[in-house]
């Protein structure tokens, strides 16, 4: 099944009215495929943008050489009549940006505002503040009410700043704390003054809340310059960034946090208009940030193609309520068929050997491997043993048909965690590219570059479970979209199996067979995808109770 | 510590004003955490004649952080939950300033009698009987006054042993003997008529009849 006009043959069947447009195949994730490997943390962050302009500046740095095998690896490319309509959809504009980057911007604009106010930098961040960082409503109640904004902020328009800041030390009695004792002093101009320790205390209480500080019996706002002259050093820094996220919190159908751990960055979506667009086609917003992680901005998920955000929800809330209903313990290891010599899976490949026996199985189904290889990819389809008795569903079957299905979905999730395993010994292969034999860096990237397709095409085939689960089992498409699992199956093991080479002569020798088997792999994955998103389009796949 | 010096003072600055009929103490010497506060019901509202006492726990943080309180008295108001006593007002939240005194705080409290807010409710089935009869609601109101902060009393223990339950609940005696005569639990008629916010009722309107019966039948 390698041969492409097959492939085409299988599209056909579903090329919908809006896929008729000519367009170019790189997929925006192509365009930083490259980047892969490249430290992250060394590219400053820019606009993440996915149009493919990016892909060919990285294209110009091919040699002659690479640009050829290129040219091999996507013959797909030059065909004119593309039949996945990934491009149809509008292109995401957002952006990747961090705390610091928001606040700079947010300074910028305060620079920008300041002939319109004529106040100082201070008391522009403050109005910015109260009317969360939103410029047009800023203006128009400016123009509105003037003055009264100001007081309304806790701006002094007085225009003095008698009294204001720290005094020095002396007797006072704090009528917070009740002591009277030689202390330092604070107060704004309303004259309100306690000491330097309950100030303290009272604005380290109020550095998370992200609102604007007042002095602590009226509403005179303290400025930044004020908050740091009292706590010492850059205390402000804190009340600004509590500032920006809950800043970000109001404004989550743009800005949303990256879900993965530790990780700080925020996208900022700029068209929000084009999400309608996505829904409407079951498409998923991916997004990924400038530390390379990619998650979905609909629902903060990891990427779920072909499962839109309806699918994944119900699929992911099954899984826990059916977790303790199943106790499914899908152990890491599995008895070898032949000699039950304990096993685990040490590599994303599911074509296992029997370290005792050399007995070659398949890990999903268990049986002989030789089935497996060459021909069609036969365990991915859940085989309906009687179809007379479909229509007589009982619940013990149903149990059992999305017992296959989580089966199949979480075999995929482990295998797919082997891989990412597999590619830390892929740094390795590269290096030992370049040290051995002498091969270049940007050479050596097809490895990085199949490993991540290899990734792509199973998380793919991983969540095209949760599609599958949801389809009406008998509807033709259904079935094309089961034998697209297996065609991707079967392209995602073979080139698993291709990148658990580790000799590097070897690895050079096969070099070809990388591309194509990585450029099957990544056409099998448009196709699944785009079928899925057909039958989630066509109402054939239902996300339901 | 500050905390216990302000405690101090604030215990003293209550005492040096007994014009505004407030009282301040610690429940025990021992525990500087524990207070409890009390007010006189505002004039010319239902909360009028009453003595109200409410619980005070202070955090370590204070004065930085707010004081907890709530009403030990029973007390109906849309902002007080009529079971817990638990208080929805804002400078108890975030609306806390280091400068508001456990006096002050209790001085807000009587004010929030005086005028509830019946959109920001802690209180539903209160709130909403506020909102529909104000006359039925005050009537309510002045009746667990009388019941639970009559100041003779002054411990919160009831004056009447017996209270109707229907009464206490400002529903319409007439309609629970309407549904007793059906041969319905008094009990349950009690219980659905305050689930359902129905104190009293129009005898043609018949789809909310057939609604309590309903509910009744359940």
């Amino acid at each position: 099944m390698t041969d492409l006009e097959s492939d085409d043959s299988l599209l056909l069947e579903f090329e919908d009215d809006d896929s008729e447009s000519i367009s170019n195949i790189d997929a925006p994730t192509d365009s930083k495929a490259t980047h892969l490997d490249s430290d992250f943390a060394n590219i400053p962050p820019h606009n993440v943008d996915t149009d493919d302009s990016e892909f060919d500046i990285d294209e110009s740095q091919f040699s002659e050489d690479d640009l050829e095998d290129d040219y091999l690896v996507f013959p797909i490319k030059k065909t004119t009549k593309d039949l996945l309509d990934e491009d149809s959809l509008p292109s995401l504009k957002y952006e990747c940006l961090t705390t610091q980057e928001i606040f700079d911007s947010m300074k910028r604009r305060v620079h920008h505002l300041q002939p319109v106010f004529s106040l100082p930098p201070q008391d522009i961040l403050i109005l910015m503040q109260r009317y969360d960082w939103n410029e047009e409503r800023l203006l128009e109640e400016w123009t509105e009410k003037m003055d009264n904004l100001l007081i309304e902020s806790g701006l002094n328009t007085s225009g003095e700043s008698d009294g204001r800041g720290v005094k020095n030390g002396k007797e006072f009695f704090c009528p917070i704390c009740c002591e009277e004792i030689l202390t330092e002093t604070f107060s704004l101009e309303c004259g309100h003054e306690y000491c330097i320790d309950c100030y303290r205390h009272y604005i380290k209480d109020r550095l998370n809340h992200g609102k604007i500080i007042t002095c602590m019996d009226c509403s005179l706002a303290l400025k930044n310059e004020d908050i740091d002259q009292i706590m010492g050093g850059a205390s402000s820094v804190k009340l600004m960034d509590s500032s920006i996220k809950s800043f970000i919190r109001k404004h989550s159908n743009s800005y949303k946090w990256c879900p993965y751990t530790d990780c700080k960055c925020i996208i900022h979506l700029k068209d929000t208009l084009s999400l309608q667009e996505y829904s409407r086609l079951h498409a998923s917003r991916f997004v990924t940030c400038s530390m390379g992680h990619s998650f979905c901005f609909g629902c903060g998920f990891e990427i779920h193609a072909p499962a839109d955000c309806r699918v994944t929800d119900q699929w992911v809330k099954k899984a826990r309520l059916e977790c303790e209903n199943l106790n499914w313990v899908l152990s890491h290891t599995k008895e070898c068929p032949r000699c039950s010599v304990n096993i685990e899976k040490n590599g994303g490949c599911n074509h296992m050997v029997c370290s005792s026996c050399r007995h070659e199985f398949c890990w999903i189904c268990g049986g002989d491997w030789a089935p497996h290889g060459s021909s069609f990819y036969q365990c991915a389809i859940y085989k309906n043993e009687d179809k007379n008795k479909l229509v007589a569903d009982t619940p013990k079957k149903t149990l059992r048909r999305y017992a296959f299905f989580y089966k199949m979905f979480t075999e995929h999730e482990v295998s797919a965690k082997l891989d990412w395993k597999l590619g830390e010994t892929v740094g390795f292969k590269v290096k030992g590219l370049q040290e051995k034999i002498g091969v270049s860096w940007i050479e050596g990237q097809f490895l990085t570059e199949s490993l991540k397709t290899l990734n792509e095409g199973r998380t793919a085939l991983k969540w095209s479970f949760a599609v599958a689960y949801y389809s009406d089992p008998s509807h033709n498409l259904t079935k094309i979209f089961i034998d697209n699992q297996g065609l991707l199956s079967n392209a995602v093991e073979s080139l698993s199996e291709l990148l658990q080479i580790k000799s590097p002569e070897v690895i050079m020798k096969r070099r070809t067979e990388f591309y194509n088997k990585a450029g099957y792999v990544k056409n099998r994955t448009k196709a699944l995808l785009e079928c899925g998103r057909d039958l989630l389009r066509k109402g054939i796949s239902k996300a339901r109770e | 510590m500050s905390r216990a010096k302000r405690l101090m003072k604030e215990l003293q600055a209550v005492r040096d004003d007994p014009a505004a009929n407030i009282t301040l103490e610690f429940i025990s010497e021992s525990d500087i955490h524990r207070l409890k506060g009390s007010f006189l019901g505002p004039p010319e509202t239902p909360y009028q004649g009453g003595r109200f006492i409410i619980d005070i726990e202070v955090p370590m943080e204070y004065p930085f952080k707010p004081p907890k309180m709530k009403f030990d008295t029973k007390v109906y108001h849309p902002n007080i939950s009529s079971v817990t006593g638990a208080i929805c007002l804002d400078i108890l939240k975030n609306a806390w300033s280091p400068v508001i005194t456990l006096k002050s705080a209790l001085i807000s409290l009587q004010a929030l009698l005086q005028s509830p807010e019946p959109n920001d409710p802690q209180d539903a089935e209160v709130a909403q009987h506020y909102l529909r009869d104000k006359e039925s609601f005050s009537k309510t109101a002045a009746l667990w006054t009388r019941l639970y902060a009559s100041s003779n009393g002054g411990s919160g223990a009831p004056v009447e042993k017996e209270v109707d339950e229907a009464r206490l609940y400002g529903i319409d005696p007439n309609l629970v003997k309407e549904f007793e005569s059906q041969g319905f639990d008094k009990v349950k008629i009690v219980e659905v008529l305050r689930r359902l916010g129905i104190k009293s009722l129009d005898p043609t309107d018949n789809a909310t009849i057939n609604r309590i019966v309903e509910e009744l039948l359940k």
